[in-house]
């Protein structure tokens, strides 16, 4: 447990790095935000408590807050998927399934976590960004707004996953 | 007590999830207020440095582009002075003295954009001058094709400005042609286009016409470039045009901009107060 430590404190400078400097400087559109940061919580070991989970979301989120200035909204929306992410796990994941410590895209494959990504993306996203619009004025705008960065979002995250996880053969216990 | 007790303990994840919520949400409510929400962007100069040197690196990649604005905006302001202009003046009967006909009303400090944005509800654009450099809150931002926005708050070295493309920016528009004058602000959608509003319905609006600054704030000069008339809307209902504009500033591609310092300002808001006293 205690290895797990260094590889996600990694995970986090390289994720902030990236989304603060790349993804939240990058001009796609007004319609296309992606947001890669929140693959970190997600990728957290499946044993972390569910407490820690969200208090390491909520830290987390302030850090990304911080860093592009938008004062709280970030922090909420990670607590919220960290407080969802257990639920969604024991929901989408067949009973009898071995795991991995931490979520693997090798070892769970690639339909698994586009359903993972794609779920808890967008409740990332509706919830940031109705926060962020403070109003449901141009609710179709918003909808569309949503559901675009969700997919861009989730396409990023692919290749992140594909380009830092370790291709481990699965363990049986 | 007991029961409480249990309960705490039975929804003990419910409650610590409800309570950072709730932390959040405090911070966002009380942050909302636009100066406070630029200044954690810009408070912390780590940050700041930070962006600059990335952009001085990205710089580089502009050059060209940044070199050719500023060749264009050379060119038209060589066309504006008096050398280039054939005098037409024939009164012999009288001198003119000009020296003492014009006093300076706005000087314009130059400002390197670290840091913009295009994809938020607010957008915020930092630069990298301060308070060391003269600069104010409530200054105007000019570049060489239109407005850009409103200086909102300022560190020693850096200043935050609140983006057009902002749901709360308003400034004081004008028709070139007709001389009418109504409020602008962003539509909230598209980074190139803007809402003018009460501009009475007989004023005859063509697709195309030019939309510049009032004069009327303390932010901007007069006839500072905002765009042109995309579309108009006549709505029966209401008494007034619902007029969309396309803004001449390319917001996604900002490096250069000038920050508006009006020399005049005190002397208005002085005469603003005694107005209001009286």
């Amino acid at each position: 447990m205690i290895s797990q430590i260094p590889i996600n404190l990694f995970r986090f400078l390289l994720l902030l790095m990236a989304q603060v400097l790349i993804f939240s400087n990058a001009k796609f559109s007004s319609f296309i935000n992606p947001y890669i940061f929140p693959l970190f919580i997600l990728l957290l070991p499946f044993e972390t408590p569910r407490w820690l989970m969200m208090l390491i979301g909520f830290f987390a989120g302030l850090t990304l807050d911080i860093a592009v200035g938008s004062a709280g909204m970030h922090s909420a929306a990670c607590v919220l998927i960290g407080y969802l992410r257990p639920f969604l796990i024991t929901v989408i994941t067949p009973k009898g399934t071995e795991f991995e410590i931490s979520p693997n895209v090798y070892a769970q494959g690639p339909t698994w976590f586009a359903v993972y990504l794609g779920v808890t993306m967008l409740v990332y996203l509706t919830f940031y960004f109705l926060i962020e619009a403070a109003t449901f004025l141009n609710f179709f705008l918003l909808l569309l707004k949503i559901v675009t960065s969700t997919i861009v979002s989730v396409f990023f995250m692919f290749i992140f996953l594909y380009l830092f996880s370790s291709r481990k053969k699965r363990r049986f216990v | 007590m007991y029961n409480l007790f249990r309960f705490f303990v039975r929804y003990h994840l419910f409650i610590l999830f409800l309570t950072l919520e709730v932390f959040c949400f405090l911070l966002i409510f009380r942050t909302k207020h636009y100066n406070q929400v630029a200044y954690i962007g810009i408070a912390n100069s780590a940050n700041g440095k930070l962006y600059s040197t990335v952009r001085s690196i990205t710089d580089y990649l502009y050059l060209r582009r940044i070199s050719d604005s500023l060749v264009t905006e050379n060119a038209s302001l060589r066309a504006r002075l008096s050398e280039s202009k054939i005098d037409n003046h024939v009164d012999s009967l009288r001198v003119l003295d000009t020296a003492g006909r014009y006093t300076q009303h706005f000087t314009y400090i130059t400002a390197r954009v670290i840091r913009n944005s295009v994809n938020q509800s607010s957008n915020l654009i930092f630069l990298d001058r301060g308070k060391l450099h003269g600069l104010t809150k409530q200054m105007g931002v000019v570049n060489a094709n239109g407005i850009v926005g409103q200086v909102i708050s300022i560190t020693d070295n850096y200043a935050a400005v609140m983006s057009v493309l902002s749901k709360d920016f308003k400034v004081s528009a004008k028709l070139k042609k007709s001389e009418y004058f109504g409020n602008m602000h962003w539509d909230g959608v598209n980074t190139t286009s803007a809402t003018m509003e009460e501009i009475p319905k007989h004023v005859p609006v063509k697709v195309g016409d030019t939309v510049v600054t009032s004069g009327f704030s303390e932010l901007f000069p007069r006839n500072i470039m905002i765009g042109k008339v995309r579309k108009v809307n006549i709505q029966p209902d209401k008494n007034f045009l619902d007029i969309s504009v396309d803004l001449s500033t390319d917001f996604g591609n900002l490096n250069y901009v000038y920050v508006v310092k009006n020399l005049k300002r005190n002397e208005i808001q002085t005469l603003d107060s005694l107005v209001v006293k009286e």
